[in-house]
């Protein structure tokens, strides 16, 4: 436990109704007539040390919905509330504190370290900008944070080009925790990896939540790779979130016709078992023009006449733990 | 303090590995140094004058009237007279002259015929004298040097107007960059010649040399910055659409410090491979206005001047044409050469081969 802060009462983040709409410019005049709606009326809230995992295809707008909660996009609507702030409209200057309390782990660890800076220069600046320390202190915390990702002294003077793929990543995580934060938001971080490296990063990420009481807003479409490390996961589809609930209770009895078809396409390591997958037919439907009623309705096996016109809210129901966005579960 | 990241030294190390390039970037350094020193090398005042047990270094001091030397007039001293005075009286004192003791502005008529000198050693004119009997080698070794450092001015301020509003646009963006590139597209068909015609004709020439220079300057460069926007333009929506300025502004870094810290330096190395040419094509633009007689103002010495009186006289005078021409020849190709060879060494595909 953190001595120095006290736990605040309620979650450490709280997000309601969140939408993030990008203008769609178009025409001579580039006038906004439609909008891509990547995240539209998204709740949810992480607690204190808490993983909760965010799954879905890609387009389907998890990406945007954890740089929306790292400020990197303005919210059109909604509110992100963190350890009791809103934060939701802050801007410039004002963002700058916040930033130390929530930091971010890029998907891909060649693009997210700028490559004409030394590792040193990169673990460096974090503390730089937000004016942590002197000299002195910044250097030993840099060889601390090296060490903490299982990088060697030395490489502070290397140059990002010069490490494998994981080891770049273990730099981004390295950065993510300099300042301390409360929350890292993890966007796909293991999906540029191999998968033996996966599993290194994914433990290593384990480990330094436990040691610092970090909560991570876990980016993936993985499903595996999520099972391993969330408490809690929200499925994501259409910029909406149609399940959510504990990951045990998704994974044994999935509800939404959605995660049921992806929890099925988890390859099963055992060649006896008949795999009996749900597949699903046809793209993501663009979030410029979403189909009416349930965004899922072109797709679902069990449509009916009701999902084609009335959307589904996300609703706790009787057969099952978790909360689901969908008319025909009870 | 200045360690160069590794990519960087890379490239330097490829630059230097074409030796074509790399011996001419020494060549042209060296050339730029030496001019310099120039008067030490080329014009009228004396290097050391050995007067009465005193020595006196004219190159750089104030002039010397006649009198200071013995002389009998008060104006600045003809040192190739002083001499020969100092010769013919034989008392110990003596001149030290440049190796080539002219400057590019005297005249050296004999008689009072102006009429271009062949070269010739004895007479010290190397390469002859151009149609108002002026030494071309002074002319020539001016021309350069003014030719050299106007296109190194040039090219500096066209680099640091295009990059920092390319970097402007791509970064801000939006109605900014809406706004800006429709303005660069209609500066940019305003033609430059005519430009250049017109404010020549409207300034007085009353004005002096340094300041008609510096017009000139001004109105190249202020037709010349757009095409740098482009380039600069395009990569800063590159670099800032990359995830290293994402996890910079996560880290609460300021927008100052994420275009001068991260953004330029990844965006610029693209633009360096283009800095020779934009020399080779400020030379070549100088050189034509000049022939066309609205570039650098007279009597300024310059290569395309040399190359119009040249072709004027192509008969009669071939050694004039044949100087400005060759030096010319020399110069393009040496920043030519350089210029292939920083493309080469920042090309990624390191063993392309065009054909």
């Amino acid at each position: 436990m953190n001595v120095e802060t006290p736990e605040p009462a309620g979650p450490l983040l709280e997000v309601a109704d969140l939408s993030m709409h990008f203008p769609v410019r178009e025409g001579v005049l580039r006038r906004a007539r439609r909008f891509n709606r990547a995240v539209d009326g998204v709740s949810f809230a992480i607690a204190s040390g808490e993983t909760l995992g965010l799954v879905g295809e890609s387009g389907c707008g998890k990406s945007t919905l954890g740089r929306c909660v790292a400020r990197l996009h303005a919210p059109t609507d909604g509110s992100i509330n963190f350890q009791g702030e809103e934060i939701t409209r802050l801007r410039g200057g004002r963002l700058r504190p916040l930033r130390r309390h929530i930091q971010m782990v890029f998907q891909d660890p060649m693009e997210s370290l700028n490559a004409r800076h030394n590792v040193g220069d990169i673990l460096r600046e974090p503390l730089v900008v937000q004016r942590v320390g002197d000299r002195a202190s910044r250097e030993l915390r840099v060889r601390e944070l090296l060490d903490i990702v299982g990088l060697p002294a030395r490489s502070a003077q290397r140059y990002p080009f010069e490490f494998s793929g994981g080891q770049r990543q273990r730099i981004g995580i390295a950065r993510a925790i300099a300042l301390k934060p409360r929350l890292v938001i993890c966007d796909e971080p293991v999906s540029a990896l191999d998968v033996s490296i996966q599993s290194q990063i994914l433990n290593l990420l384990n480990d330094l939540q436990r040691e610092f009481r970090l909560s991570y807003l876990f980016i993936a479409h993985d499903l595996a790779v999520v099972k391993h490390t969330s408490d809690r996961i929200a499925v994501m589809y259409l910029g909406k979130i149609v399940e959510t609930g504990d990951g045990e209770s998704i994974y044994r009895a999935p509800r939404h016709p959605y995660t049921k078809s992806l929890i099925s396409a988890i390859p099963v390591p055992d060649p006896h078992q008949r795999a009996r997958r749900e597949v699903l037919w046809g793209d993501v439907p663009s979030p410029i023009d979403p189909p009416s009623g349930c965004a899922f309705h072109p797709r679902c096996p069990m449509a009916t006449a009701r999902c084609r016109v009335e959307t589904p809210a996300l609703r706790a129901v009787r057969s099952a733990p978790q909360r689901v966005a969908c008319h025909l579960v009870d | 303090m200045f360690s160069l990241n590794p990519q960087t030294r890379r490239m330097l190390r490829r630059f230097r590995a074409i030796r074509r390039g790399y011996v001419s970037f020494l060549i042209l350094s060296a050339l730029l140094i030496v001019s310099l020193i120039g008067e030490l090398l080329v014009g009228s005042r004396a290097i050391i004058v050995s007067y009465q047990g005193q020595w006196h270094f004219p190159t750089y001091t104030a002039f010397h009237p006649g009198t200071d030397f013995g002389l009998d007039y008060s104006f600045e001293t003809n040192y190739r007279e002083l001499r020969d005075v100092f010769r013919a009286a034989n008392e110990g004192d003596w001149v030290l002259m440049p190796p080539v003791p002219y400057n590019p502005f005297e005249s050296h008529a004999s008689g009072d015929v102006y009429k271009p000198e062949p070269p010739s050693l004895a007479s010290r004119h190397y390469l002859g004298t151009d149609t108002t009997s002026r030494d071309i080698l002074a002319r020539l070794f001016y021309g350069t040097r003014i030719a050299l450092f106007f296109s190194l001015a040039f090219m500096a301020s066209v680099y640091l107007i295009g990059i920092a509003v390319g970097c402007a646009m791509g970064y801000f963006g939006g109605v900014f960059d809406l706004l800006f590139q429709r303005f660069i597209e209609i500066w940019s068909n305003v033609p430059f010649l005519y430009m250049v015609i017109i404010v020549f004709s409207v300034i007085p020439s009353t004005f002096s040399v340094p300041v008609r220079i510096f017009v000139l300057l001004a109105v190249m460069v202020l037709f010349s910055w757009t095409s740098m926007t482009y380039y600069m333009r395009t990569e800063t929506y590159k670099e800032k659409a990359k995830d290293y300025t994402a996890a910079a502004r996560v880290i609460g870094a300021s927008t100052g410090r994420i275009i001068f810290r991260h953004i330029l330096p990844n965006a610029i190395s693209t633009l360096v491979t283009f800095m020779p040419f934009t020399v080779v094509a400020a030379i070549a633009a100088i050189t034509a206005l000049d022939f066309l007689g609205f570039g650098l103002p007279p009597p300024t010495p310059s290569l395309g001047e040399l190359l119009r009186q040249g072709t004027a006289t192509l008969r009669t005078a071939p050694w004039i044409v044949g100087a400005a021409f060759g030096t010319l020849v020399l110069l393009l190709t040496l920043v030519a050469f350089i210029g292939e060879a920083i493309r080469e060494s920042f090309d990624p595909k390191k063993f392309t081969v065009y054909q």
